[in-house]
């Protein structure tokens, strides 16, 4: 059992993540890019792997009917993103890679809503692609969210 | 060129109109702008006089380091700007481009710190990139701690 950590910006939120996952996604949907300025980065952890450290400082906005985004309400920070259904409870964290530490041995592999991203930027390398409709044939979403 | 371009928050509270001078953006990759987006930040410089914003009572800053601030919404918790607060380049607002209804022609010239990105990703192009110690030289920064 390996232990990474990450914090915020300003340190105000920590987490401790058990057995971290080496995949990041990135998501260029108009949500995740207007949140972060270009598009989310997240590890997907499930609930039971991540320990909060300064929870008064996490402030959790509904982005859309069946998922949340939560930041550091002292600096800002995006943390994490989770859906609402079937149990708020129990969801996962697609926790910002950003927040590591260390995100050594930790590689971007999959890109979500590559139709939206705009034109003037793009990561390099080979990862898999998905547009909206390939994600939300996937989740059964619907929408952005 | 006039090129005035509309953006805002993820959830509509923050807004603003700007008028752009070029089409280039930076993008930086320190330790603080890391942890604030989840990867970097990819910004616009926009002259403080080419901009104006609504829904500013939803604006709130950070000092964080001695000559910057950065804002988010505090409904939403988007990233909204970075700006300087002491030295040269205190004239101006770094907008994020995800911030922008449309950010077609927009494209990333430059980016800074480039020896703090994380090996789990790194962008495609031809961005002259400078390292941490380059961009303080070109801001005229001699403190050593982070931005």
């Amino acid at each position: 059992m390996t232990i990474r950590t990450g914090e915020c910006l300003c340190g105000a939120v920590r987490v401790d993540v058990t057995n971290l996952p080496g995949e990041a996604h990135a998501c260029h949907c108009e949500n995740c890019r207007r949140q972060t300025g270009s598009c989310t980065m997240t590890v997907i952890v499930p609930h039971g792997a991540v320990a909060i450290r300064g929870a008064e400082y996490v402030t959790t906005f509904a982005s859309s009917a069946w998922a949340t985004r939560s930041f550091c309400n002292r600096c800002g920070s995006s943390l994490w993103y989770r859906l609402t259904k079937p149990d708020p409870a129990v969801a996962d964290y697609y926790l910002s890679a950003g927040l590591l530490d260390d995100l050594t041995g930790i590689t971007m592999t999959q890109e979500l809503y590559i139709d939206r991203k705009p034109a003037g930027w793009a990561f390099a390398g080979t990862h898999a692609q998905l547009t909206g409709e390939q994600v939300e044939a996937i989740f059964a979403a619907g929408a952005e969210g | 060129m006039l090129d005035e371009r509309t953006g805002g928050c993820m959830c509509g509270a923050v807004r603003f109109t700007a008028r752009l001078e070029r089409s280039t953006y930076g993008t930086c990759h320190c330790e603080m702008c890391r942890r604030w987006t989840g990867s970097a930040l990819l910004a616009m410089t926009v002259p403080d006089t080419a901009i104006r914003w609504t829904g500013m009572d939803r604006i709130k800053t950070i000092q964080s380091s001695p000559w910057a601030r950065r804002a988010w919404c505090d409904a939403c918790g988007s990233s909204l700007y970075y700006r300087m607060t002491d030295g040269p380049h205190t004239d101006h607002y770094e907008v994020p481009i995800g911030l922008f209804d449309n950010a077609d022609g927009l494209v990333m010239e430059t980016e800074i710190y480039i020896d703090q990105k994380p090996d789990a990703f790194a962008f495609a192009g031809t961005a002259k990139q400078y390292t941490r110690a380059e961009t303080l030289a070109l801001l005229g920064i001699t403190a050593s701690p982070e931005e």
